[in-house]
């Protein structure tokens, strides 16, 4: 049986989720407030990383390094913002974020892939030409109409626990965990999928079967900016309803290391980006309710020490896609 | 593989060029007497102001002690300011003024405290106000310009403890430095007197170069604070508190049963979004402090040292008439009693 054999392949995987979810049931039974209330602002800090750490598996996977991805966020964060100040609709001020980060998306594309500048020095331009823009052109005051509603997905909502953490929030948040799954199916399913990994194992191989390498990691990285400029309008939109300097803080650097950490793969960047966002919220709660006398700054080295921890353990079980970082020359 | 250099160089050239508009100076005369006056002239009277990371319009420190300086604005006055981008730059901005022959350099933050002492020592002749910037030794021509914030904190605590009904409230703070660890203890403190059965939630930024401008960050603790059963949140860190309270204010509730409050200025002003909760401010009276000084550089009447600005709750707002005017009163007393020593934080 098909099933039983992707189990038995599975199986560390499947055993830890089953693992963890005991746990969580175990913690809402003792005390459901805190344990909502905890893992809600785990997923509250893990979609942007969840986002963003998608751009990376599609780029990365057409072979091409993204380091630019903080750069596509802040600039999502203020184009939709400022779109939806300018305009008083939070509609075209989430249009306006995903295309901005398609443009992004597309500098890197057309700079790295047709004209083969070296990948890591564009996304590095991304960056410094996001924080650039973003402060010179920033005006304080503006004020969007509301942020993005949180809504109740009907039934789905109602489960104990996993309904209030995740279908009781707005929109983006919702999306990027769609798209984890949509993103699993279209890359091991599909004749994209199947594509997208062979121009990012071995181009010339991919080549020589037909495939346009160039056209395909065009329309991936310009592609996957959308994911990043929505990411972007999360922060600026969804989780506050405010702009502020530098408000991606990282988190486009955080969703590299969740991709590694996830290997590559959409499934286990978003048990990755919980398990971070998880540990914030764990670093969090003891330095609220102080029930434990440790200076705030050791506990909050504890989200950073722990994925320390569990990546040296990981280490060597992962594998970045052969190709990424080379660009592909036609007949090289 | 054939390399392409021009492609490399055209948009590092672009993101250079760009990088350097983000370092953005700005000058306040907004046109009207465009030409740089002499500095070094004795008619003239030039102020520089030097922010701390963040820019001169951050709803917070930065604007009140800019409006300050520009208070000061008339015959003979010459004001900029110079915004910093990362904290490796204080020294070369404030080189700019001191170059310049600057009279007077205001420079904001705790985290400039070193700089702003480096660059008096360097030049005797200029005089340096350092806002919210303790002094442990005395330069001569240094003041620095210090609130209690453990007073303007009490006050904030003391109106929490009156209105919470659930006995939880939190705070949201940006980096743990003495500032901030202030505001804290006297909004405890503040709670605490009055409502013993108060339990106080408190959560620093992790520290790291965003701790005051991560509104995303405020957001979800304060989002985590009220699913936990606190009904008042101060929000005391910049953009990072002021996620905190956008956060209450979009929540159901808000200006009912859930209230929240907010740091440094009057910051209904300043954060329109989060009128729907905001009750007041702890206020440092940030503006009339600088200016105070300001005036005693102009008159040569300034101290090296510290010198103590004003703190308070700033206005009620559109509260003023929905809490309770007993509420009203005994905060009043309260803030009454901090000014006059009677009430002593700490």
């Amino acid at each position: 049986m098909p099933d039983m054999e992707w189990l038995s392949r599975n199986k560390i995987w499947v055993g830890t989720a089953a693992l963890v979810l005991i746990g969580a049931y175990a913690f809402y039974a003792v005390n459901s407030n805190i344990a909502v209330s905890m893992f809600s602002y785990a997923w509250f800090l893990a979609v942007p990383l969840v986002l963003g750490a998608m751009v990376g598996v599609i780029g990365e996977r057409s072979g091409v390094v993204n380091i630019g991805i903080e750069g596509q966020m802040l600039v999502g964060a203020f184009a939709g913002f400022f779109a939806a100040a300018a305009t008083q609709s939070i509609v075209v001020g989430v249009i306006v974020g995903a295309l901005s980060g398609i443009a992004m998306g597309a500098f890197l594309a057309f700079s790295t892939v047709v004209g083969q500048l070296d990948q890591i020095i564009a996304g590095v331009v991304i960056n410094i030409v996001a924080t650039g823009i973003t402060s010179f052109y920033f005006e304080s005051g503006k004020t969007i109409p509301r942020g993005l509603p949180n809504f109740d997905v009907p039934l789905l909502s109602k489960i104990p626990l996993i309904g209030p953490v995740f279908f009781s929030d707005g929109p983006i948040a919702l999306f990027a965990l769609i798209i984890v799954f949509v993103l699993h199916f279209l890359l091991f399913k599909t004749r994209w999928g199947l594509r997208t990994r062979a121009v990012g194992e071995y181009p010339s191989a991919a080549d020589t079967a037909g495939i346009n390498v160039i056209a395909l990691r065009l329309f991936n990285v310009t592609a996957a900016g959308i994911l990043a400029g929505l990411a972007g309008t999360y922060l600026s939109m969804e989780a506050t309803s405010t702009f502020e300097r530098g408000m991606s803080s990282g988190r486009g650097f955080l969703a590299l290391a969740i991709l590694i950490f996830g290997a590559w793969r959409p499934m286990r960047a978003l048990a990755a980006a919980l398990f971070f966002g998880f540990m914030q919220s764990l670093a969090s709660q003891l330095q609220a309710s102080d029930v434990v006398n440790i200076p705030q700054q050791f506990i909050n080295l504890l989200p950073y020490v722990l994925t320390l921890v569990v990546l040296a353990a990981a280490a060597g079980r992962v594998r970045a896609p052969g190709a990424v970082g080379q660009p592909f020359v036609k007949g090289d | 593989m054939k390399a392409k250099p021009f492609l490399i160089a055209a948009p590092a050239a672009l993101a250079l060029a760009l990088a350097g508009c983000g370092g953005s100076t700005g000058n306040s005369t907004d046109g009207s007497s465009t030409a740089p006056k002499d500095c070094s002239s004795a008619d003239v009277f030039c102020i520089g102001l030097v922010t701390d990371t963040g820019s001169v319009d951050d709803k917070s420190f930065n604007q009140a002690a800019w409006e300050g300086v520009k208070a000061m604005e008339g015959d003979g006055v010459q004001t900029k300011y110079i915004e910093t981008k990362d904290a490796k730059d204080y020294a070369a901005n404030l080189k700019q003024f001191t170059d310049q022959k600057y009279d007077a350099i205001v420079t904001v933050g705790f985290l400039m405290t070193e700089a702003t002492q480096t660059a008096a020592k360097a030049n005797p002749t200029t005089k340096f106000i350092g806002v919210d910037q303790f002094q442990e030794a005395t330069v001569e021509n240094v003041t620095g310009l210090v609130f209690p914030e453990a007073n303007a904190g009490y006050a904030a605590g003391y109106l929490a403890g009156l209105l919470t009904k659930t006995n939880k409230i939190g705070v949201v703070l940006g980096q743990e430095i003495p500032p901030t660890q202030n505001y804290a203890k006297g909004y405890e403190l503040g709670s605490k007197a009055a409502n013993p059965k108060i339990s106080v939630a408190k959560v620093y930024h992790p520290a790291g170069d965003n701790a005051f401008s991560d509104s995303p960050w405020g957001a979800g603790e304060a989002k985590k604070m009220l699913a936990q059963g606190a009904d008042i949140i101060f929000g005391a860190g910049g953009g990072t508190g002021n996620g905190a309270l956008g956060e209450v204010a979009k929540t159901s509730g808000a200006g009912t049963s859930l209230y929240c409050i907010g740091v440094d200025l009057d910051q209904w002003d300043t954060v329109p979004e989060a009128h729907p909760c905001l009750v007041t401010s702890a206020e440092k009276k940030l503006t009339d402090g600088t200016t105070d000084l300001l005036k005693q550089v102009k008159d040569g009447s300034i101290k090296g040292g510290n010198f103590n600005g004003k703190t308070g709750l700033a206005a009620f707002h559109d509260f003023d008439s929905k809490l309770p005017a007993e509420v009203k009163t005994k905060v009043a007393d309260v803030v009454k009693g901090i000014e006059d020593g009677t009430i002593k934080v700490g």
